[in-house]
């Protein structure tokens, strides 16, 4: 039980990564395949302020005056996950304009039937 | 010496002024590309000698280097930013009248180069993400540029593909930054002794299988066929020359510089045989020529990163020099592809028949592109495969031998499909019957064909054009301890 409080949010964000492989590797819809992406994106976005994130502390900025770095989550992973957000936001929007396009060419999502490209 | 920070900000801020530009003229949009490649170009070439004598790190913000963004401009970095800069200068040349109209196609382009070089330069783990997923989506969007049918489908397969590749690449990064809490890539090399090997495996399988779905390493190449096949011709030959390097280059600073791992390369030697041979053998069976020449490129891939996972000094440097002769050859190839295909009007291999006489300046540049990724003594390709297997025999071993008869077979069978098309090119007559398109293809699309003929057989003939600089990168990739005196400034 203690591993489990201790661990919460790791487990929630592997969690939410593995979810996302499992919807890429079983749905042939398309767009449940961004929408599988989208969720690996979030469980990533998560790992990393796991990774930051202190118990109990606070932003690191300096509006009162006993506040020492012990109590401060890490700032820096928190920019990091602002750009990866917006990264994700980029592939995103691409993917469902081309899922658009496909729609139009081939009245369809499903990527099986999708096969102009053979090996 | 101009800071190295300019080859990052000037193709950047052409790329988003384009659209500026093109208020003002509509005449002048095409020639920013090769503009700003031009000046990369010169640059790069400026800084080698400084560069090979010490490399230069550049701290953004003004910090000193663990905590600051930094550039590490080493020899590896400014190689891989020349041949950028000269690839990309020389395709944006052929675009100007390639590509009939539209500014997105041109700022994805200074985008796309601007992402590979910043993924060459960074010294900063997750800049280096940031830069490769720059390029990534401006590969996806170049993909589908002309809106085919077949384009937006590879483009869609690539897309999944490739966001599931950096989305590992990305795991891998926050788990070595929960673990060293630095992004720093000397910072990481240097503590990266100080935790088990078990708490790295997962981090390292996550590298390499994210920039090996990029560098297209044998089961993760199902993308390339489509996506190298149905883009337009330039964008072919940016994506064979250089993206999917790029993908080869995070893999070799992950291995040699972060991890310093030699355990790994046993599997990444036979992932390279494996990659070579199935890419040559499936080029070897193909119709559609674009297509033959992606899967070309999937087995020179497996060679490069054979030649590089040997890891020995010569290896390195004629995986490098591979590199080089595979960026120039195959870029060569496509465009003068391109040309057949935008006379013809078809990708069939059989509809250029007897194409030699009409066009004999471009299937000249086809031969000798073709000659040269074989490895035919007066081209380039010599020097590179020779050094190659010369250094696959310094290691000695029967098994090495046999390595080196596999790469030798690989050539062989890549000789066979080459010599199908030149002979379809030359030797057959063209059927009568068949109305061809006649349509010129113009003067700014010959020229830099014409550059790259010139720089193949050049350094084809010398060699020791390009040794300096290979040698430079080749012992910075080897020499972890250098380079993270160099990043930190010690």
């Amino acid at each position: 039980m203690d591993f489990l409080f201790n661990n919460i949010y790791y487990i929630g964000s592997f969690g939410l990564i593995f979810i996302g492989l499992f919807i890429l590797m079983t749905k042939h819809n398309l767009i449940k395949m961004i929408i599988g992406l989208n969720i690996m994106d979030t469980g990533i976005n998560l790992l990393f302020i796991t990774i930051g994130y202190v118990r109990k502390a606070t932003a690191p900025i300096f509006s009162k005056p006993d506040l020492n770095p012990q109590n401060m989550v890490d700032p820096v992973v928190q920019a990091l996950i602002l750009t990866a957000i917006v990264i994700g936001l980029a592939v995103l929007a691409m993917g469902l304009s081309l899922s658009i396009r496909i729609y139009q060419f081939y009245g369809t999502l499903d990527i099986r039937k999708i096969k102009e490209q053979k090996w | 010496m101009v800071n190295p920070v300019f080859l990052i900000i000037v193709p950047l801020g052409f790329a988003f002024s384009i659209p500026l530009f093109s208020l003002i003229s509509r005449k002048i949009v095409k020639f920013i590309p090769p503009l700003s490649m031009l000046f990369n170009f010169i640059v790069s070439i400026g800084l080698m000698p400084v560069v090979l004598n010490k490399p230069v790190v550049i701290s953004l913000g003004g910090f000193p280097p663990p905590f600051c963004i930094s550039l590490f401009v080493g020899p590896v970095g400014i190689l891989f930013s020349a041949l950028i800069a000269l690839v990309g200068f020389l395709v944006s040349i052929y675009g100007i009248n390639y590509i009939k109209d539209g500014d997105r196609y041109h700022i994805l382009y200074l985008l796309l180069l601007t992402g590979a070089t910043g993924v060459v330069l960074t010294g900063d783990i997750f800049n280096l993400f940031v830069f490769y997923e720059i390029l990534c989506i401006s590969s996806y969007a170049l993909v589908s540029y002309l809106g085919e049918k077949p384009a937006v489908e590879s483009s869609v397969k690539y897309l999944i593909q490739g966001s599931i590749g950096s989305s590992f690449v990305l795991i891998g990064i926050a788990l070595l930054y929960g673990k060293f809490g630095t992004l720093n890539m000397a910072d990481i090399a240097k503590n990266i002794n100080s935790v088990s090997q078990m708490y790295l495996f997962l981090p390292l399988i996550l590298f390499i299988t994210g920039f090996g779905i990029e560098a297209a390493i044998f089961p993760l190449n199902a993308w390339l066929p489509d996506a190298h096949s149905s883009a337009p011709s330039t964008i072919s030959a940016i994506l064979s020359g250089i993206a999917i390097k790029i993908g080869l280059y995070g893999i070799a600073r992950i291995i040699f510089t972060i991890f310093g791992i030699s355990s790994i390369l046993y599997f990444l030697l036979l992932l390279g045989l494996l990659t070579l041979l199935i890419g040559e053998l499936s080029a070897f069976s193909q119709k559609n020529i674009k297509r033959m020449l992606a899967y070309s490129s999937i087995g020179q891939m497996g060679l490069i990163l054979f030649a590089i996972s040997l890891a020995t000094l010569h290896s390195i440097e004629g995986g490098l020099f591979q590199i080089i002769t595979h960026a120039f050859s195959k870029s060569l190839l496509f465009l003068a592809a391109g040309c057949m295909i935008y006379k013809t009007g078809t990708m069939e291999i059989s509809s250029f028949e007897g194409i030699g006489r009409e066009m004999p300046l471009t299937s000249l540049g086809f031969t000798i592109g073709a000659f040269s990724l074989i490895g035919l003594p007066p081209f380039m390709g010599f020097g590179s495969k020779f050094l190659i297997i010369s250094s696959i025999l310094e290691k000695g071993g029967a098994l090495f031998v046999l390595f080196a008869g596999i790469v030798l077979l690989g050539t062989v069978i890549e000789g066979a499909y080459f010599f199908k098309i030149i002979q379809v090119l030359y030797f057959k007559k063209r059927k009568s019957e068949e109305s061809v398109k006649l349509q010129k293809v113009p003067v700014s699309a010959l020229i830099p064909m014409f550059i790259l003929v010139i720089l193949i057989i050049t350094i084809g003939i010398y060699p020791g054009i390009v040794s300096g600089i290979l040698k430079g990168a080749s012992s910075e990739l080897l020499n972890k301890v250098q380079y993270i005196n160099n990043a930190l400034g010690r």
